[in-house]
């Protein structure tokens, strides 16, 4: 078959529209039907999410003085598989990041794109070694930036402030209670890389703006908590107890003035901290409060009209024996008729126990739990225990005369003070709380906590007797003289218990020692409470609430009143004991 | 008449068309080099924006160390060990150089006695 030129040109004409739609076809196939597949291929090459992260808000003392605030650093990163020349580096890296030369050199020598040389390098030594390394022409290491959390009081306020993990989130203290509000939300930034890895800035994509961390106040006043950990430092010293405890709250508002634990730690060297030092053993310790716990006893009787101020009780000269048990009183004889004030002013075990059969089981059960022992208090912080507070179907038959006296329960610290700051208030039990505000980074204010009345747990009659009664315990015949502040009255109470033993029973010749007291004692402006574990006397019969807890409650409440400018209401005479008049003269122990 | 004839162009310049091209072309040529220019002027300010960013953020950087270091020295902690090595000292403030600001809360009886405030001078 021969073809003309015509059906030749026509075939010609045909093969290229052939190829050209072939090519057409391709092209719509490559750019309208794969574009979804290739464009994300192109953008997982060259197109990268970028984590702006948010900065992590700071925490505040009540007077705006910075507990806990972030610091820019650097973690050095090796890749193997960029470096020009690994031998010239090495002294370089070991220089400027004070590492031993031959650790950098195994690390880099597993050839490995992501080698971590050292994390948290302040940025001053990073930018050094950045300079360093330019000035040399060395390729290989870069720098991942971020911040770490540093604390500048160091180990004042540890418990309190608490501490966060490498990852900045908050582990323990506020740090933990507020990570919520202190975390901020991290942004992000999409961006497009050239062939070099460099960002084209012209192609800068979406872009959502960080909301860093919003900052949170407490309540602590950071004068009074210098004040609680010297002398919470020198009771150390002089006593050597095992654990020791002091707290100071508004008993109004319920805010917690200041808080302090031994042990304790540094905040800025966590890693170097036990978990012993580390307990916030103001809300996780659990103990037996010991004659502390009478104020309930009393209180619960007077509200419930079962006994008056004036009302005199037997108390049996010393040894009651109920329950097949002998209860005895303090002292060698005891005591025979003692008036309600008095059983508290010399704190009569015989007595309390009578005032708590008056009442009943349920009753003073209703009581001690109205106080708020055995729930949580609501603290904002984190682990709070609850205690341990046995319904009365559990008790023995001598739980009624132990329990009045501070035995066979279980409290907390905060709890033991909650319950003075109740009476202290006219009988309104108000949330203890330690954070006072959360403000954002241009001082909006997002949350003010305000005070909550739980309950009105007694009458303030009832609240103003007690008190009344509390202030004969802080004088010449009470069981805390050494603890009276020259020029002011106050109400307190002390506490000596046995320790309880692990295996049950108590441990011979360990008591916690407490004393719990506020000042003024009408209109207080702070209750305190302090509270020594396994304490050290010279002689063993010093050691009790009163001698131990009590001067030292008097020294702190001494330098709080002159901080808080209270005026006294009491003409300034002699003091009781020779450390009151240390107290008096220079204000230290 | 015919030398006339003959001097006549054969293909005449069409000037106006020209020009218009010329024009054209020019336009064209400019457009396309305003375009390159004005895209590697984009490019050479998102460099110089980058720069700037790093510039920035290395300031930053820098004033927040600052900051950390002046609350880290400025600190309660600081100065209280400060206060006992003996580098700070603390003068007492006599009552007659004491202005209150807010009245306390008043006494019961003005034979009560005054605040035990400041009592350095007693030693």
């Amino acid at each position: 078959m021969k073809w003309n030129s015509r059906t030749r040109g026509a075939l010609v004409c045909f093969f290229f529209a052939l190829l050209f739609s072939v090519f057409s076809w391709r092209l719509v196939y490559l750019q309208m039907v794969m574009h979804r597949h290739y464009s994300e291929l192109a953008a997982e090459k060259n197109v990268g999410r970028d984590r702006i992260p948010a900065e992590r808000g700071a925490i505040y003392d009540c007077g705006s003085e910075i507990l806990a605030q972030n610091v820019p650093v650097a973690t050095v990163i090796a890749d193997a598989t960029l470096m020009n020349n690994a031998g010239a580096l090495i002294p370089i890296l070991a220089d400027q990041l004070h590492l031993p030369p031959d650790e950098i050199a195994r690390k880099i020598n597993t050839g490995r794109p992501y080698i971590v040389l050292k994390r948290e390098v302040p940025e001053t030594e990073a930018r050094a070694l950045q300079a360093a390394l330019t000035t040399a022409k060395l390729r290989g290491i870069r720098y991942e930036r971020g911040t770490k959390r540093v604390y500048p009081n160091g180990s004042m306020l540890c418990h309190v402030v608490g501490f966060t993990d490498f990852h900045l989130k908050g582990i323990q203290g506020v740090e933990a209670s507020m990570d919520h509000y202190l975390r901020g939300e991290d942004g992000y930034r999409y961006f497009e890389r050239d062939a070099r890895g460099r960002e084209i800035v012209l192609y800068r994509g979406l872009e959502h703006a960080p909301r860093n961390g919003y900052q949170v106040h407490l309540t602590i006043d950071l004068h009074l908590q210098s004040i609680v950990e010297d002398e919470l430092d020198a009771a150390m010293r002089e006593y050597r107890p095992a654990k020791a405890t002091i707290i100071l709250m508004r008993p109004q508002t319920g805010e917690i003035l200041a808080l302090a634990n031994r042990p304790n730690f540094d905040l800025n060297l966590r890693s170097e901290a036990k978990p012993e030092q580390m307990k916030n053993r103001a809300i996780i310790d659990m103990m037996e409060p010991g004659s502390v716990f009478k104020i309930v006893t009393a209180a619960a009787a007077l509200n419930e009209s079962k006994v008056g101020l004036e009302t005199m009780i037997f108390c049996e000269n010393g040894v009651w024996n109920i329950g097949g048990r002998p209860l005895h009183d303090h002292g060698r004889k005891g005591y025979g008729d003692l008036s309600v004030q008095d059983i508290l002013v010399h704190s009569s075990n015989i007595g309390a126990a009578k005032m708590a059969c008056m009442l009943g089981e349920m009753k003073f059960y209703e009581y001690i739990r109205r106080f708020g022992f055995g729930d949580r208090s609501g603290v904002e912080l984190p682990g709070e225990i609850r205690g341990v507070i046995h319904p009365p179907r559990s008790w023995s038959k001598i739980s009624i005369t132990r329990m009045p006296m501070g035995q066979e329960v279980g409290v907390t610290p905060l709890q033991m003070i909650s319950a003075m700051s109740t009476i202290a208030n006219g009988g309104k039990l108000v949330q203890p709380r330690i954070v006072k505000s959360i403000v954002d980074e241009k001082g909006k204010i997002i949350s003010q906590l305000k005070p909550t009345v739980v309950r009105q747990v007694v009458s303030p009659r009832t609240a103003a007797e007690v008190t009344y009664a509390l202030r004969g315990v802080v004088s010449k015949r009470g069981t805390a003289a050494e603890a009276a502040v020259p020029g002011y009255v106050i109400s307190g109470k002390t506490g000596t218990a046995q320790k309880a033993a692990p295996g049950g029973g108590y441990e011979k010749d360990k008591y916690i020692v407490s004393f719990s007291g506020f000042l003024p004692s009408e209109n207080p402006a702070f209750v305190g409470l302090v509270v020594l574990d396994d304490a050290h006397t010279k002689e063993p019969y010093l050691n009790y609430g009163g001698t131990v807890a009590g001067p030292i409650f008097a020294r702190v409440a001494e330098q709080a009143a002159r901080y808080l400018d209270l005026e006294p209401h009491e003409e300034i005479g002699t003091p009781a004991t020779t450390a009151g008049r240390v107290a008096l003269t220079n204000g230290r122990r | 008449m015919n030398q006339r004839r003959r001097r006549k162009p054969l293909n005449p310049i069409d000037a106006p068309a020209l020009a218009r091209w010329i024009v054209i072309s020019v336009f064209a040529a400019v457009t396309g080099l305003s375009y390159v220019y004005l895209t590697v002027q984009l490019h050479r300010q998102g460099v110089q924006r980058r720069a700037l960013e790093q510039e920035l953020e290395a300031t930053r950087t820098q004033n927040e160390d600052a900051r950390v270091q002046i609350a880290a020295l400025t600190s309660r902690a600081a100065l209280q060990r400060r206060l006992k090595e003996g580098y700070l000292q603390l003068v007492p403030i006599s009552e007659q150089n004491i202005v209150r600001l807010n009245t306390p809360v008043r006494l019961h009886e003005e034979s009560e006695v005054r605040s035990v405030a400041n009592r350095g001078g007693d030693k």
